[in-house]
């Protein structure tokens, strides 16, 4: 049986002790009339033997299916010739490699005496495979009827069943967290690693202050040119310079609609607004992606002609717009809910000395909700760094080291999605520059957001 | 009062309330109402309503919780204009000016008009910033010096200067409670305003700094004119000088704060103050 089969094979079994685990207590119990002299209830043991019936089996399988392909080669291997065994590592691959596509083709006659050795293997190997099925089945079916016969040996009258079902689900919501978070720190350090492989090949002084990037590197030694140059520098400017007009966009109308819904919008406008705002974070980064290519990259470039000025076609400005009016709900939403949670005796205390509506909210609300809003405005700002699509396609590929708007400038995050498309090569400088490149991008996006909450926290235990 | 029946009579309708009883109107009235009805949407939370605050004198408004005093007392400087369904008739009158009138903002009107809240609201801003607001935004000082002045003589009113005059750049907010309290009244003064209206102003506070606030209201009195909303029947006892009773968004009865502790005349009110109810 293939492992998919045996999943639902197991959890087939499952229901089935379920049910089964129900009797047993029941007649533990002496019948249904005396199922209340049982400390727990019978549904509970069913359930207590349903999970010993299925969660061992299924680490089994899982155990199983990790190390099946790792133990069947060495058996394998263990079979074959000497010379072959002596084999290096990648040449050994390569021979098993091709022993296991002849395994999947309808294997004839060979006459080639080198042919032969392979032939063997590979009915070794069908063989091998075959009879690992076998054992992994009948391991499954051992290992749930070994475990159901178990559980139900220890029911009795004060056998306390939901407490022991209690203990298991705390298990297995444990081990959930558990993969949250091992994924995420398996994604850092292997991130981590790879830009400690491309930082003994580049220098990080060159890497952080060097300001010439060209990642194109030779593949053959005859090749021309293309040495590859790794100063970061413009892909950092060129990150600042979009973010800054991102921001310069989203900061002033983000906060002023977060005033005006809060303050001054009617009931009515407000159910129907705050939803459409709620709408536009929900638009797809790349929709907003090719609405800056297409109709706002041209419009800037027509407006900047009409003036007299040069704009590339490509420019931070349209790049930088277009992900300003991305980050709009963002800065309104949350300022929005900063403002509101200013106590409302502040307003009434402002407002009931004389003050006017704009007053209040200049020297009072403003001031009171600025924690607040710097948290929202730092967690915007690590949204507009991490970015991707919109700058992909709007704001070019060229690393120029400017700060002219008009002119088309490169981020980092355009430069990974370049440098890891197409086929690469693992091991050289251009691919693992990616690594590096990401390795700066999470940790500024890290500072920000942590620095973020930790003032948005502060905020909050003013006024809780 | 364990019997549940007997106090379901004292607050039931079998107690009619027709008209005020007692003495609404004073001879030398800073404000005057006449028929106020207040209404919540469809629900009507004050039911016309006519009583008068008597120049530099405390009005205390005592009810049980609910009974729409605080309501009553927003209406005197429209405070109940920021809640959007809340519509108030009748004369409301501010040395004979129709404080409802169309052509008076109520932003000029909340000047002459201060108000104190329930919980202390210091601005997070410094004590000296929280005072020096109104008189700013008001433009009541030209200069540095001129706004200095209203600062100081403004603390010194609220009784507070001397606790404070060595730390008027900290802030506001964290002074203790009576002082917060007193602070507000400062800044609320600092606008030189003619009636003070406060909203159960010692009620988050303890007892000694309660006595302190009760005793600056006394002295408050010589220059301003004081609307007092208290759950606290010794308080409304020992500050004010005329005691209103509202009862169900009614004024049942309303007169000298000796008399209506003493000999109070309506049945309501006789309850009220003897502690069988509210």
């Amino acid at each position: 049986m293939t492992s998919s089969t045996l999943i639902f094979v197991i959890l087939f079994l499952a229901l089935f002790s379920y049910w089964y685990g129900m009797h047993r207590s029941i007649k533990v119990a002496g019948g249904v009339t005396k199922v209340k002299q049982l400390v727990s209830l019978p549904r509970q043991f069913g359930l207590l033997t349903a999970l010993w019936c299925g969660i061992p089996a299924l680490i089994v399988l899982l155990l199983w299916t990790v190390f099946e392909a790792t133990v069947i080669e060495s058996l394998l291997v263990a079979k074959l010739p000497q010379n072959i065994q002596e084999m290096t590592p990648s040449q050994l691959g390569l021979y098993l490699n091709d022993i296991k596509i002849m395994a999947q083709q309808n294997l004839g006659e060979v006459t080639e005496t080198s042919e032969q050795i392979k032939h063997f293997a590979a009915l070794e190997f069908q063989q091998l495979n075959l009879n690992a099925a076998w054992l992994k089945s009948a391991i499954i079916f051992l290992v749930c009827l070994s475990c159901v016969m178990f559980i139900v040996s220890r029911f009795r009258l004060d056998y306390r069943a939901r407490a022991a079902t209690e203990k298991i689900t705390l298990k297995v919501l444990m081990a959930c967290s558990g993969i949250a978070v091992l994924t995420t720190l398996g994604i850092v350090l292997s991130v981590l690693f790879e830009s400690i492989n491309f930082f003994s090949e580049v220098s990080p002084v060159e890497f952080l202050f060097g300001t010439e990037w060209s990642p194109q590197t030779a593949l053959r030694a005859d090749q021309v040119a293309s040495s590859g140059a790794f100063g970061a520098v413009p892909l950092f400017v060129g990150t600042l310079l979009i973010t800054f007009i991102a921001m310069l966009m989203a900061v002033p109308i983000g906060l002023m609609t977060a005033i005006y819904l809060s303050q001054y919008a009617s009931q009515r406008l407000r159910t129907v607004a705050k939803p459409m705002l709620e709408i536009l974070a929900g638009i797809p980064t790349v929709v907003y992606g090719f609405f800056a290519a297409l109709t706002v990259a041209p419009f800037v470039r027509d407006v900047g002609e009409s003036l007299g000025l040069n704009v590339a076609s490509e420019s931070a400005l349209a790049a930088g717009i277009v992900m300003g009016v991305m980050i709009i709900p963002f800065v309104s939403s949350l300022s929005d809910d900063a403002i509101n949670a200013v106590p409302k005796t502040l307003k009434e205390g402002s407002l009931g000395m004389g003050a006017t509506m704009s007053e209040t909210i200049r020297h009072v609300l403003l001031p009171a909700a600025l924690p607040g809003i710097v948290g929202a405005i730092l967690l915007a700002v690590s949204r507009a760094i991490g970015e991707t699509m919109i700058v992909v396609m709007a704001a070019g590929m060229a690393a120029n080291l400017t700060v002219n708007p008009l002119e088309s400038v490169t981020t980092v995050t355009v430069q990974i999605v370049t440098l890891l498309t197409g086929d690469q090569e693992f091991d050289s400088a251009k691919t693992l520059a990616a690594f590096a490149l990401g390795l700066m991008l999470f940790v500024t996006t890290l500072a920000l957001n942590v620095v973020a909450l930790k003032v948005v926290r502060k905020y909050r235990e003013q006024y809780d | 009062m364990s019997d549940l029946s007997f106090t379901e009579n004292l607050t039931s309708s079998d107690i009619t309330i027709e008209g005020t009883v007692g003495k609404v109107v004073a001879e030398d009235a800073k404000m005057s109402m006449r028929n106020v009805n207040v209404f919540y949407a469809d629900k009507q939370a004050i039911k016309n309503v006519s009583l008068d605050l008597a120049r530099n004198q405390v009005t205390a408004l005592i009810g049980p919780s609910g009974c729409g005093k605080s309501t009553f007392l927003r209406c005197l400087n429209r405070m109940n204009d920021t809640i959007p369904i809340c519509r108030v008739e009748g004369e409301l009158l501010l040395e004979e000016q129709d404080i409802y009138a169309k052509n008076l903002d109520p932003v000029l009107l909340r000047a002459r008009v201060g108000m104190v809240f329930q919980k202390p609201n210091p601005f997070p801003k410094s004590i000296y910033d929280n005072v020096a607001y109104g008189p700013k935004i008001h433009g009541l000082a030209t200069n540095k010096a001129e706004l200095d002045e209203i600062v100081i003589s403004s603390l010194q009113k609220a009784g507070l200067f001397n606790e404070v005059k060595d730390r008027l750049d900290s802030p506001g907010t964290g002074l203790s409670g009576g002082q917060q309290q007193r602070l507000c009244i400062a800044r609320t003064i600092a606008v030189s305003p003619e009636v003070i209206l406060m909203d159960e102003p010692a009620s988050a506070l303890d007892p000694i700094a309660t006595a302190v606030i009760e005793e600056l209201i006394d002295e408050l009195k010589e220059k301003y004119t004081i609307a007092i909303v208290t759950h606290s029947m010794q308080q409304a006892a020992r500050v004010s000088q005329t005691t209103a009773y509202f009862h169900m968004g009614q004024l049942v009865e309303m007169g000298k704060t000796e008399q209506i502790f003493t000999n109070p005349v309506h049945t309501l009110t006789e309850n009220y103050i003897t502690g069988r109810f509210g």
